[in-house]
């Protein structure tokens, strides 16, 4: 058990479920599903995040790996991008993008539960073995799933706070929108990074990125939906 | 006939700091998803041996 890969998950776990807490408060105060999706996007990430703690202090177990692939490997991105769908897209279209993203993670599930794991392939390439890797999932067909999530996810949530930045620095408005927005994009490509470094084989990489990304997402909400000062008008949140 | 109001249109603007900053990091931003796409789509078609 050591900090990076024990105490760093849980750290970034807690952060996502008390973000997780924030997004359901405002969703029951407010409505909005985009607000519902981007806190079950965040359950993701701290059930993600939990089992990379779990690993890391406890070792190997097939259910958490599981979860840990299917949540914080699959789905996160994507669901925490289909609530920017929700704020920027028609309503048809990203119904229609959340049944078929719907259909996808039942799929996902059942392939990721139904897989042949083995965690002493987590050594193999120029994995150490101290962090989780996808590595030990021996079927095929189950880690090309996680790309095409990933991608819609990226373009979704990152591309979706850097239009809405860009949209409001373009009109010179809403100053804390744009800071905010800003953060959310920069927050939500760190696991992204991460993950990538950690393939390459970059001890660490994963875990610090999954944490940055968990308070710049944080506090990029935060001061997205604090105003800087009583002179700006308090609109619909554009994250 | 009303008369045309004479007094120059000022552009808003932010503050100093966030008129420089903001659009590169917008343009930061643009850039590393672009190379983010670029390493997923490489990921799922395998075209990385060292992301296998």
């Amino acid at each position: 058990m050591n900090f990076m890969n024990t105490f760093l998950p849980f750290g970034s776990s807690l952060i996502s479920f008390a973000f997780a807490v924030v997004l359901f408060i405002r969703f029951w105060q407010r409505r909005g599903l985009h607000l519902l999706l981007w806190g079950i996007g965040m359950i993701f990430y701290g059930i993600g995040g939990f089992c990379e703690g779990y690993f890391g202090a406890f070792g190997w177990n097939p259910l958490i790996f599981r979860l840990w692939y299917l949540f914080g490997a699959i789905l996160v991105a994507a669901w925490l991008g289909q609530g920017t769908v929700y704020l920027l897209a028609k309503k048809t279209w990203a119904h229609g993008l959340l049944i078929l993203l719907t259909l996808g993670s039942i799929y996902g599930l059942i392939r990721v539960f139904g897989a042949e794991l083995d965690p002493s392939l987590m050594t193999t390439s120029l994995h150490t073995g101290s962090e989780m890797s996808g590595h030990a999932i021996v079927s095929t067909g189950v880690r090309s799933l996680t790309p095409f999530f990933n991608l819609y996810g990226t373009v979704a949530l990152v591309g979706g706070a850097a239009y809405s930045a860009w949209i409001f620095w373009k009109k010179r408005v809403l100053l804390h929108r744009t800071i905010g927005n800003i953060m959310i994009a920069l927050g939500a490509m760190l696991p992204a990074f991460g993950g990538t470094f950690s393939r390459m084989g970059i001890s660490g990489a994963l875990y610090i990125s999954e944490f940055l990304g968990a308070v710049l997402m944080f506090i990029g909400f935060i001061r997205a939906t604090s105003p800087i000062d009583d002179a700006e008008e308090d609109s619909p949140i554009q994250i | 006939m009303p008369k045309k109001s004479k007094k120059p249109q000022t552009k808003r603007e932010y503050p100093p700091f966030w008129e420089k900053f903001i659009p590169v990091a917008l343009i930061v931003i643009t850039g590393i998803v672009v190379f983010l796409l670029i390493v997923i789509i490489s990921i799922a078609l395998g075209i990385f041996p060292f992301m296998k």
